[in-house]
């Protein structure tokens, strides 16, 4: 007995090192397996507000072309005002007064982000106090962005597309074939979409779009545009590139969407899978 | 002794706050280059400092790393390995009549060559695991190992410049 002391206490430095490895071990492969909830992410509230008074101050080095695209925006919203009344008196639009808004939209500054990790988070300067969830899609001004993962009061955590954590569905948009998003190029203005067909006839250059079958993105949101279609040897598959149309470095708001509609379809999906 | 403790609180502080908000936000050669210049801290602690408190230090540095990039363990396992890597180097690398207790190891105090292989080793250990442990995987087994050696030059060449630009201040406490 007093030799395994011995023994112990001659060791302790190397037990504490393997002590403190397997916490270390332990909390990577828990937070790699479970998505949810964990107290260490930058959502918690002292980092979170580290990262906001960074953000206030990073952000006047973007002022000049965050300027610029919110006049763009702007311009285009204009755009399209001014267009309805024109299509007004075809007859091919149907006012309806049977549908209701399907998606809601909140508006949240990016108060941190990054595009060169293995995995990227974006940290959102708004949290459930202002109505966001998680597992609602964030989109940018020109596309895609990510879907919430973790939120705090003031702070919403968001796993970016550019990290393979989910893959959303999406869809050709001159053909209507589907295909998922993947992230795998491992450079921050690109992706891949896979599972399409070889009989699919995709070209440089299609428009890529959400599918909207999820719940979590409305259908027709920019993805990104198709730069290069390979035929893999041995592959049924296309492997299609594509370039997003978001360019995530540089989005500074984004638009959070709630899907008024989700919980109506859920509980109807869930009687199908009931036994 | 009491000012030494301060100073390296203050550089724990310093060093993490640099890193979260500045250096991990550089996109240097399209994300291939991320230099992680935190681990200067564990680096730059006295030679005298007991083995305990150099493992939890270097759990402690990983954890707060983990706290701002949301990747609990990543960082804090990257820095266990190292501290513990740091107690064997300093075994195999000490002088024979020990290290004297008034040095530091910084290329002052200990010359150039002793400064590269001591820092330089751990730094690329550090990366290498830290690069790894991010991948998850060892295909692309090629580029990983090329983005953690080039990062480690870019963080040995940042703790070069740091110690430089802090040596004056130093000498005279």
């Amino acid at each position: 007995m007093r030799d395994l002391f011995r023994f112990l206490f001659r060791h302790r430095n190397n037990m504490l090192f393997l002590a403190l490895l397997a916490l270390s071990m332990s909390l990577l492969i828990n937070g790699n397996m479970h998505q949810r909830a964990q107290a260490i992410s930058s959502s918690n509230a002292m980092v979170g507000q580290l990262y906001a008074w960074r953000s206030e101050v990073a952000g006047y080095a973007d002022l000049r072309e965050v300027n610029r695209r919110m006049a763009a925006a702007l311009a285009d919203a204009r755009n399209q005002q001014y267009a309805t009344p024109l299509r007004q008196d075809t007859v091919h639009v149907v006012r309806d007064t049977v549908r209701m808004q399907t998606y809601a939209f909140i508006t949240a500054q990016v108060i941190n982000s990054t595009v060169h990790k293995e995995r990227n988070y974006i940290t959102l300067g708004s949290g459930s106090l202002a109505g966001i969830a998680p597992d609602m899609g964030v989109i940018g001004m020109n596309g895609l962005v990510g879907i919430v993962r973790d939120v705090s009061p003031h702070f919403a955590l968001v796993t970016s597309v550019l990290g393979n954590e989910y893959r959303t569905s999406v869809q050709l948009k001159r053909t209507g074939h589907y295909g998922l998003l993947s992230w795998d190029t491992g450079d921050p203005a690109t992706a891949s979409m896979t599972d399409v067909a070889n009989h699919v006839p995709v070209h440089a250059g299609d428009t890529v779009v959400t599918r909207g079958n999820d719940n979590i993105f409305p259908p027709g949101i920019p993805v990104g545009t198709v730069t290069e279609v390979r035929e893999a040897p041995g592959s049924n598959f296309h492997d299609i590139k594509l370039h997003l149309s978001e360019d995530l470095g540089r989005t500074a708001y984004v638009h959070v969407v709630i899907d008024l509609l989700k919980a109506e379809r859920d509980t109807l999906e869930a009687k199908a899978v009931r036994p | 002794m009491t000012s030494t403790i301060r100073h390296h609180i203050l550089s724990f502080i310093v060093l993490v706050l640099l890193q979260a908000l500045v250096l991990d936000h550089l996109d240097l050669a399209n994300g291939w280059v991320v230099p992680y210049l935190y681990v200067l801290f564990l680096i730059a602690l006295p030679f005298d400092t007991p083995p305990w408190a150099t493992l939890l230090l270097g759990f402690a540095l990983g954890m707060a790393m983990d706290f701002f990039s949301s990747t609990p363990g990543m960082h804090a396992s990257a820095c266990t390995v190292m501290a513990y890597a740091r107690l064997l180097l300093l075994r195999i690398l000490s002088p024979r009549e020990g290290y004297d207790a008034v040095k530091r190891p910084t290329v002052a105090h200990m010359g150039l060559n002793w400064y590269l292989t001591f820092a330089g080793t751990l730094v690329v250990l550090h990366h290498l695991w830290l690069f790894f442990v991010e991948v998850y995987r060892f295909d692309h087994f090629f580029s990983t190992f090329i983005r953690a050696v080039m990062s480690a030059a870019a963080t040995l060449l940042l703790c070069l410049l740091t110690q430089a630009l802090t040596a004056r201040e130093a000498s005279s406490r």
